[in-house]
């Protein structure tokens, strides 16, 4: 639990500015691979994250789609439905949460 | 006139609900029923049984508490289960509202967190029982009433102290769970449990022999409420019913009916429910239906649930072929949807899922939406229940054709592979296989995960040879996560799937292989297979792992090696963007994966490894460094950042910032160009603004108005806005405003401004300033807000329409504030206070026109009601239901009823079908009842939202409870634990604290465990223990603010670390518990300076007080045995205290014990203040409560007439033992007492009894009484007392001066409104210099008040009562 919280914790600091889709409501049929596919059509799919529950052998539901342009990202949250396995997925884009501490400069940006 | 159009408005509303229902409005309605809507028959058992049951509960109240007493011990564990409690309390309260159950898995998780938590208190306990019933549905009878018992005696052994309480919860499992036991057994057991069965649990006794047919049992029982005069209600002829019924007696069982009619009690719904189910059960379908018809003709309304009920009972006695009928007849109302779900789920348990799916087809779930599959529940429980894998694969078939679920397969599959049932997972994924779905590889992850718990090997095995089977390989993160686990080392893995046949992929298993090293920091491994690896791998598929590997490794050479070989190998970073980019990609993330703390204990070994890097000429680009650095800046490590700079392609310095102390000497620069006289003149102003010296403020500002400044018209603005100077107040601003046009007042001044302008008429000026505020964009806040509201709201009050109106629309218009129910409420004000209704109306509806809001709608429609309006009310109801919903308006509707006392109709209102609990509405309304204190509205509303959908209970309950607590009624408090049992209720904690509470403050006995709150124990540092004296201190300060709680935890915290305080410390924490009446924890800290301080005692006064709340507490034992403790340390007991004791011995007739105290006082009499009186009248009071009138009698009488008398007759005042003798009307005593008075006068002439007597009778009301006996005495007749008093005044002359013969006559003379005569008595009273007490004062004032006459004396303030109570308290005192 603690484990995935703290996993979950990175991966929001090192999306700062970057086109991440979080993804929710993914049916217990799918993973990564078939995010992945689905997306691919919006375009570059840099990672893909679907965890897993070590505990229980499912996936909780929420995943993380890395785009590598902006453009992408938007194209993605553009279509209305996005469904897979005959479920409908909720898509938004990854909320830019700020750092603590003054880490909102600009120099983040060209990173 | 008024009550006949108020019905026809009932029923018009109920006319349009239907209308609704019929034409389909309303989407959440959808399952409402379309025939009219029958009204549920008034339930007659409301308010008679308290009373019946309050001797009851006293009886064994007070044998629970004295168990309480015992048992208290463990108190500082009960800190950690408040919040628990409330935390299991709000999940199973959630999952029970939600569906009408309580998964298994949750129930066992509260008790076990129940169980770890301590000791579980009462309610935990009272909680647990109480959903082992019918709210598990999912369990078998059985295995319910075995996790019952399992829950009882655990919770016994951990110390949970059972009431009646409990034990009624535990015989309603039973009931529900149809479980077999032997009532007589059950009363035998709470017998030895010393605890008193009450009403309800006769009732169940009733249910339980009725249930297996036993009706001598049932009668046996009947037999004992009959003895106690407990009412017999519809519950318990409904169990008779089945009770004939089922030993086989079906013209009996209907006969029931006609006995209960003849009883006076008509049969309700659930008395034709037991008539129905006993048809059922013998398969009888034609009497169902028959006496189904008849139900439907009379105005009664069976629910859904109850005709469930009936289908539950045809199927379990094996007839499923009569469920179509009573399906027909369900209306499927939303409401019961979960009642419906718990039925399909109960046939599941009992293995009739064929009838299961029946019921679940026919649900007319909506079908055209696909996101909501139904069935769910349904499938689920029959793979826990093991139903056989082919039937559950046509169940999915069906419930697919039905279109009631898209995907029934997966889901069931899902099912399949939580429970871990690999057998019928692999039916069920050839059968998606063959249908054309993929078989993806985690789906058999949760397979693999339960069986890697228990290191299985075997297990894995078998479902690796399974996804071969199903034609799966598994890849590298099943090995890793889900495989090697199990294993003791990878080489093993390899071997046990060769051994067993299970085929693997070579290059993936090595691939796994690597990762799971990695991640168990073997870098050793990584570091060879790396150099020696031949296979196409990429760098960031490593990164994860190897992220990992790092930080469980310390060893920092093979960190920079494995850095070294991934940057130049052409193996692993060949590709674009390149080794510098990849490399310093993973030590951003490296550092990133850890927390500052790591990284801070860390420092030294990264330096070493980013040196090592430097050397290895590694290099990273500089936008990452910028990043990391960033990181290591956010971990308070800038040190680190120079040694990763070293790392950076090219380097680049920053740009210095301008200096703060440039910024510094500008601003000095600044500061001397200012104008010195001005600084000083605006002081100055300020300085008269705050003494409140408006004329010199103004003066001064005339005198050196070229120098004013910003800052001194702010000030004097706002002073003359205080001193309601709207004219200097507005010419102020004026000049404010040409001196600095862009200047800007603060809120607060600004609004005082538009109340002084607006006040004084000047509403263009008050709107103007209103305008500037929004133009130079003033701060609103929520307290501006209110302040807004209190200018509209005084001038609505005043009557001021135009004013209400264009402030609140410029308010409104310029956005200063939403137009909220609240600000707009002063227009609707305006009217009411006119009683204008129409137009109070109509500003209510214009209001909802214009900003969505309908504010006072409440008050209106009680005035409209209360004046009969009809039309008018239907004009309201038509508007709110229109634009708000039915809902809201039938819940306007029954609050507004309620609030004028239309019960009737409220009742009717709530109880339309379909109508459902909303909280925040039911919560507004309690609050404002709480707030007007009224009483009997609440009542009502709690009353008649019993049986409403979804409705807290416990929540109204308290409201209800905190209403009582502020009149202080216990009886009605205690009450509602009676009703809350029979309600099947489980209190939350601070309800029962609250009640605890009221019981206790009356002196009352507490019949429960009482869950005590506590503070947050300071667990996080136990170090920090304030030393003694600071504690000491504390303990001291807390005196003062009677903060209990936080002294008593002190002690606590402070006993856990074996601090011991000084002697002072304790006596004062003792005083301090024992004056808030917490005897248990006074005698805890008691015990524990007593075994830690050599020659701890109590001083006299704590002794003194300690027998007082012994006393009040009823623990006369202790008391007596605290005073002979006092006495022997030679202390002087307060005689407050020994009076006090004497006095309670006497009314439990305890002659041995006052003989006893007599004893013990005897020489301390005098510095007690103790005088004979109070032994004389307690002994003799005590000898008549034992029904030794007669001996009472004589020995008073001895007393006054032997040749030695012990006390002079004129000082015989037996006051007390007469009063006592009349407010416990004890008839034959006082008419004894009476002789022995006339006696004592007639024969002896011993005038002081009769006159005690006479006054004591006059006293308590009893006149005639009073009267006779003067009769006897005087012969004579008068029309008033005020004559005969006189005249007895005359006649005993040493009565004048006593303080209460003179009080009774100003009393009568008030009765008769004789102001001559009681002016008289007041002129020679003062003439004689005697001292008047208050409430004889204050007689006299409301005399002369009432008479139109002046007051020479300054009336006492206080009420009549309070003066009663206050003389009747010194009187008791001096005895």
């Amino acid at each position: 639990m603690a484990a995935s919280a703290a996993r979950g914790a990175v991966v929001l600091r090192t999306n700062i500015g970057r086109p991440v889709a979080f993804v929710r409501k993914i049916p217990w049929t799918a993973a990564s691979s078939e995010l992945r596919e689905h997306f691919a059509q919006f375009g570059h799919v840099r990672k893909c994250t679907v965890p897993f529950d070590k505990e229980t052998g499912f996936h909780k539901g929420m995943g993380w789609i890395h785009f590598s342009s902006e453009e992408e990202l938007h194209n993605a949250l553009q279509q209305e439905n996005h469904i897979i396995d005959g479920v409908k997925l909720h898509v938004q884009p990854q909320k830019p949460k700020a750092l603590q501490g003054d880490q909102t400069s600009d120099e983040e940006k060209d990173f | 006139m008024k009550y006949f159009s108020l019905r026809c408005l009932c029923h018009w509303v109920v006319r349009i609900w239907e209308q609704c229902i019929s034409a389909g409005a309303g989407l959440m309605y959808r399952f409402l029923p379309c025939h009219g809507p029958t009204l549920i028959p008034f339930i007659t058992n409301c308010v008679s049984f308290c009373r019946g049951l309050l001797s009851q509960a006293r009886l064994h109240s007070i044998a629970a508490e004295k168990k309480n007493y015992l048992q208290e011990e463990p108190t500082s564990s009960h800190r950690r289960n408040a919040s628990q409690f409330d935390w299991a309390l709000m999940r199973l309260d959630n999952s029970v509202r939600r569906t009408g159950r309580i998964p298994k898995t949750l129930l066992q998780k509260v008790f076990d967190n129940t169980c770890h938590s301590g000791s579980p208190g009462g309610n935990q306990a009272l909680l647990l029982l109480r959903s082992c019933g019918s709210l598990l549905p999912e369990l078998k009878l059985s295995e319910r009433t075995e996790f019952a018992h399992k829950i009882w005696d655990e919770l016994q052994k951990l110390g949970t102290v059972y009431d009646v309480s409990h034990y009624n919860a535990l015989l309603k499992v039973y009931l529900q769970n149809d479980h077999k036991f032997s009532p007589t057994d059950f009363l035998a057991r709470m017998e030895k449990g010393n605890i008193q069965p009450n009403r309800v649990t006769y009732q169940r006794l009733i249910a339980a022999y009725c249930n297996m047919g036993d009706i001598e049992g049932a009668s046996t029982i009947l037999g004992f409420m009959k003895t106690k005069d407990l009412p017999v209600t519809e519950a318990v002829f409904s169990a008779l019913v089945t009770g004939h019924a089922r030993s086989g007696d079906m013209e009996n069982a209907e006969n029931i009916l006609t006995v209960m009619k003849e009883a006076g009690i008509e049969p309700g719904p659930d008395t034709y429910l037991a008539l129905l189910n006993a048809y059922a059960e013998k398969g009888d379908i034609d009497h169902v239906k028959q006496t189904l018809e008849k139900v439907e003709k009379s105005d009664l309304y069976l629910m859904d649930r109850d005709l469930l009920q009936i289908i539950l009972s045809f199927s379990k006695a094996g007839y499923p072929q009569y469920v179509p009928e009573i399906l027909e007849k369900i209306t499927y109302e939303r409401r019961y949807i979960p009642d419906t779900m718990n039925l399909i789920l109960l046939l599941v348990t009992e293995k009739l899922e064929d009838t299961a799916l029946q019921i679940l087809l026919a649900c007319p779930i909506s079908r055209e939406s696909s996101q909501n599959d139904f069935g769910s529940f349904f499938l689920r429980h029959c793979v826990t229940m093991n139903t056989p894998a082919e039937k559950l694969k046509d169940y999915c078939k069906k419930l697919k054709e039905a279109q009631l679920h898209t995907s029934p397969l997966q889901f069931t599959l899902q099912c399949a592979l939580v429970a871990q049932k690999l057998d019928l997972a692999k039916v069920l994924m050839k059968a998606l296989k063959e249908e054309g779905f993929p078989i993806r590889t985690h789906y058999f992850w949760p397979l693999l995960v339960g069986h890697q718990k228990e290191k299985n090997v075997q297990g894995i095995v078998e479902v690796l040879k399974g996804m071969h089977e199903i034609g799966v390989t598994p890849d590298q993160e099943t090995y890793v996560n889900y495989v090697f686990p199990c294993f003791d080392s990878i080489k093993s893995v390899r071997a046990v799937l060769q051994e067993n046949g299970c085929p693997h992929d070579d290059n993936v298993f090595s691939q796994a292989e690597l990762r799971s090293k990695a991640v168990n920091g073997n870098l050793d491994y990584i570091l060879s297979f790396l150099e020696s690896n031949t296979l196409p791998f990429s760098f960031s598929s490593l990164r994860g792992s190897l992220i990992l590997g790092f930080r469980r490794s310390m060893n920092i050479n093979l960190w920079s090696k494995i850095t070294e070989l991934l940057y130049k190998d052409g193996r692993y970073c060949q590709e674009p963007p390149g080794p510098t980019e990849a490399v310093g990609y993973f030590l951003y993330n490296l550092i990133d994966s850890m927390s500052d703390s790591e990284v801070q204990a860390k420092e030294e070994r990264l330096r070493q490894y980013f040196h090592q890097l430097k050397e290895m000429n590694v290099k990273i680009p500089e936008n990452i460094y910028r990043g990391i650095r960033n990181l290591l800046d956010s971990y308070h490590v800038p040190e680190l950042i120079k040694d990763v700079n070293i790392l950076v392609e090219r380097e680049k310095t920053d740009s210095r910032k301008p200096s703060s102390s440039d910024l510094e000497s500008k601003l000095e620069k600044l500061k001397a160009e200012n104008q010195p006289i001005g600084d000083i003149l605006k002081q100055l102003i300020v300085m008269l603004c705050s003494e409140e010296n408006m004329q010199k403020a103004l003066e001064l500002k005339a005198k050196y108005e070229s120098d004013m400044v910003v800052g001194g018209y702010a000030a004097l603005i706002n002073l003359c806005c205080r001193h309601d100077n709207a004219e200097d107040a507005l010419n102020l601003k004026r000049e404010f405003d040409r001196l600095d046009s862009s200047a800007v007042l603060d809120t607060g001044k600004y609004v005082r401004l538009v109340k002084v302008l607006g006040k004084h008429g000047k509403l263009q000026d008050a709107i103007n300033i209103l305008k500037e505020m929004k133009e130079k964009d003033v701060p609103v806040k929520d307290a501006t807000v209110l302040s807004f509201f209190h200018i509209l709201n005084g001038a609505a009050l005043r009557g001021e329409t135009e004013t209400v109106k264009q402030l609140h629309e410029a308010i409104v218009t310029l956005g200063l504030a939403k137009p909220s129910t609240a600000l707009s409420s002063p227009l609707v004000t305006l009217y009411l206070e006119k009683d204008d209704l129409p137009a109070a109306l109509e500003s209510t509806i214009d209001c909802y026109e214009k900003y969505k809001i309908l504010p006072r709608i409440h008050d209106v429609l009680c005035k409209l009601i209360e004046k009969g309006e009809t039309e008018l009310i239907q004009k309201a109801m038509d508007f709110v239901s229109q634009e708000q919903g039915e809902m809201t308006m039938l819940y306007d509707l029954f609050f507004a009823f309620l609030q004028t006392g239309n019960y009737k109709e409220a009742k009717k209102i709530i109880e339309t079908p379909g109508i459902r609990a909303r909280p925040t509405r039911l919560q507004w309304f309690c609050d404002r009842c709480i707030a007007n204190n009224q009483v009997e509205t609440l009542e009502k509303l709690v009353e008649l939202t019993q049986k409403l959908f979804e409705c807290d209970r416990d929540q109204l309950y308290y409201s209800l409870l905190k209403l009582y607590k502020v009149n202080d009624d216990w009886q009605k408090a205690d009450a509602v634990w009676n009703k809350m049992q029979e309600e099947n209720i489980i209190p939350r904690e601070k309800t029962l604290r609250l009640l605890a509470e009221i019981l206790r403050n009356n002196n009352q006995e507490v019949p429960f465990d009482v869950p005590e709150l506590w503070y947050e124990e300071e667990k996080d540092c136990p170090t920090s223990l304030p030393s003694p004296v600071e504690v000491n201190l504390q303990i001291m300060s807390s005196h003062f603010l009677f903060s209990f709680i936080d002294a008593f935890n002190i002690f606590l915290t402070a006993k856990k670390q074996n601090i011991v305080f000084d002697n002072e410390t304790y006596a004062r924490l003792i005083n301090l518990l024992l004056m808030k009446d917490n005897s248990t924890q006074a005698m805890q800290v008691k015990d524990f300076a007593e075994t830690h301080i050599k020659g701890f005692t109590l001083n006299d006064a704590a002794n003194s007080l300690l027998i007082i709340t012994q006393v009040r507490r009823d623990y006369l034992k202790d008391a007596l045995t605290t005073l002979k403790t006092a006495l022997d340390l030679d202390q002087i007991p307060s005689r407050l205290a020994v009076t006090r004791l004497i006095q309670a011995c006497a009314l439990k007739g305890d002659t041995e014990s006052i003989h006893d105290i007599q004893k013990l006082v005897n020489g301390l009499e005098d510095s007690i203040g103790l005088s004979r009186m109070v032994f004389i009248n307690n002994i003799a009071l005590a000898q008549i409560k034992n029904n030794n009138i007669d001996v009472a009698i004589e020995s008073i009488e001895n007393m006054l007439t032997s040749e030695n008398q012990t006390v002079d007759p004129q000082y015989f005042g037996l006051a007390y033992l007469f009063r006592k003798v009349i407010e416990g009307q004890l008839e034959p005593a006082l008419k004894k007492i009476s002789i022995m008075a006339e006696r004592l006068a007639n024969q002896f002439a011993v005038y002081k009894p009769v006159t005690d007597l006479f006054l004591q009778l006059v006293d308590s009301g009893k006149v005639n009484d009073a009267r006779a006996l003067l009769q006897v005495m005087t012969h004579h007749m008068w029309s008033s007392e005020a004559p005969v008093m006189k005249s007895l005044l005359e006649l005993i002359p040493e009565l004048i001066d006593k303080e209460e013969a003179y009080t009774c006559l100003m009393k009568s003379y008030v009765f008769d409104n004789d102001v001559t005569s009681a002016k008289a008595l007041y002129e020679s009273l003062t003439a004689k210099n005697v001292k008047l007490n208050d409430l004889f004062l204050k007689r006299y004032a409301v005399l002369l008040k009432n008479a139109g006459e002046s007051v020479p004396f300054t009336e006492p303030p206080e009420s009549f009562e309070f003066y009663a109570k206050q003389l009747k308290e010194s009187k008791e005192t001096h005895l």
